[in-house]
């Protein structure tokens, strides 16, 4: 499973990095890095929480 | 209320947005491993709003971006199916189309719609009046006006101002009117000023109507009058008037009433039931009254303390409210953390707002209260950080 991030959708609210803080973060700039994009199947309940609760639908997971 | 259901049980959330889907996250994320049925009213699979009076209504994004990453596979999702009572003794979910759903634990997310200025029936269907809370009104809005010249919009909030500035960006000639001067009540006195100095500088035109406004004729409105008796006329007008939460449902169960449905601090209703989002309300601590807060973050956050307060009753964490809220106009984005209250003093910390780039904390009595950044991208720990650290 692999997050991947919509730059061009993406706001910088910090909602998914408070969600799933080891994949996701915001940097000192307030953008978002993603830590990790290969989901490890431990981290798969958290990677999709933290997906749907951007408020721009700027995340997606792919299987 | 002591303990909770524990991790066994039928759970049934009420509605179909943020705070439900989250709800059923988190249900699952603290172990829930029984059953998780999800009843929205709407026909879509769950989307998010905040883009509606934005990008999606402007049509710089389309209506199929703005829906939330399915749901598990083990998340029994509902489209068009509406709560319409709750028998609390037998633990049942009374649906419209009269099934009935046991259930052992309940999340209500069955949050709150547009009001209207004129009488409406939420099962008769509105009579022309245009808001903007669910996709469909977005989609419909966004078609009206590929064909309109002109705009009113009643109501100067965040969501009034939002449509104003996309409809301005489209080329549409834009009035706002409301009771009281734009965004007072949300930014404060200082920002609020400046923001409608955007919107004028933008060309709108700002109507102020003390005593309210009423919209006449049948079907859908091209006109507003004022209490005072001035008529203003457009091809389209919009209501941007507030939203009221869905309860009505929960009416004969003794649950809910026009300020919302009260939680504790915890967000637990009763034994076995839990709410979240803007149908929740809470007493604020510093007024001593119940109060909504209507927001993204509140019902994330409302929907996991809600989630876990299910499963482990007394025993979970206490929700702290951290209101984190934001707008997008007239190429300001701002967003806030905490509350902007009365009589609070605002500090540019970094910028200013004429380079429309700015850092900014609000202080009450010396100590911080809020803070916001106005397109100045800031990480939400620290936003946080300066709106409670001195």
């Amino acid at each position: 499973m692999r997050i991947t991030v919509d730059e061009a959708r993406c706001e910088g609210y910090g909602f998914c990095a408070e969600a799933a803080p080891h994949l996701l973060e915001l940097d000192d700039e307030g953008d978002l890095k993603v830590l990790s994009e290969e989901v490890a199947p431990g981290d798969a309940a958290n990677a999709e929480a933290a997906v749907r609760v951007c408020p721009v639908a700027a995340l997606r997971l792919e299987p | 209320m002591t303990g909770g259901i524990g991790t066994g049980g039928d759970i049934v959330v009420v509605g179909g947005s943020v705070a439900a889907v989250t709800a059923a996250d988190a249900l699952r994320q603290h172990g829930h491993e029984g059953s998780i049925t999800v009843v929205g009213e709407e026909r879509h699979a769950p989307y998010v709003r905040p883009p509606l009076s934005k990008g999606m209504l402007k049509g710089t994004e389309t209506p199929e971006s703005v829906f939330i990453s399915p749901l598990r596979a083990d998340i029994d999702f509902r489209t068009g199916s509406r709560a319409v009572g709750l028998d609390r003794a037998r633990r049942r979910v009374l649906l419209d189309g009269g099934e009935e759903l046991p259930y052992d634990g309940l999340v209500v997310a069955s949050g709150a719609r547009a009001r209207r200025l004129r009488p409406y029936d939420p099962q008769a269907g509105d009579a022309g009046e245009l808001v903007v809370r669910d996709l469909d009104d977005a989609v419909r809005l966004r078609a009206i006006f590929a064909e309109a010249a002109s705009l009113i919009v009643v109501g100067g909030g965040f969501l009034g101002m939002e449509i104003a500035s996309t409809a301005r960006g489209l080329g549409l000639d834009v009035t706002v009117v409301d009771q009281d001067p734009p965004l007072v009540r949300q930014f404060g006195a200082f920002l609020a000023e400046h923001m409608t100095r955007a919107a004028l500088d933008e060309g709108v035109r700002l109507v102020r109507a003390p005593g309210g406004v009423e919209l006449p004729g049948d079907g859908r409105p091209t006109a507003v009058r004022t209490s005072e008796g001035e008529l203003l006329e457009a091809d389209v007008v919009v209501s941007a008037v507030g939203d009221l939460p869905n309860v009505e449902w929960l009416a004969d169960a003794g649950l809910g009433g026009p300020a919302g449905l009260l939680v504790d601090e915890r967000c637990r209703v009763a034994p076995g039931i839990v709410a979240a989002g803007d149908v929740v309300a809470r007493v604020s601590e510093r007024t001593g009254r119940p109060r909504r807060s209507p927001h993204w973050g509140s019902a994330i956050a409302q929907a996991r303390a809600a989630a876990m307060a299910l499963l482990m009753g007394d025993e979970a964490p206490a929700y702290r409210p951290s209101p984190y809220y934001w707008t997008e106009q007239w190429g300001l984005d701002i967003k806030v953390c905490g509350e902007i209250m009365p009589g609070s003093t605002l500090n540019i910390l970094t910028g200013s707002l004429e380079e429309r780039s700015a850092l900014i904390q609000w202080t009450r009595d010396g100590a911080p209260v809020a803070a916001a950044t106005v397109n100045h991208r800031t990480p939400l720990a620290k936003l946080r950080k300066i709106a409670t650290t001195p």
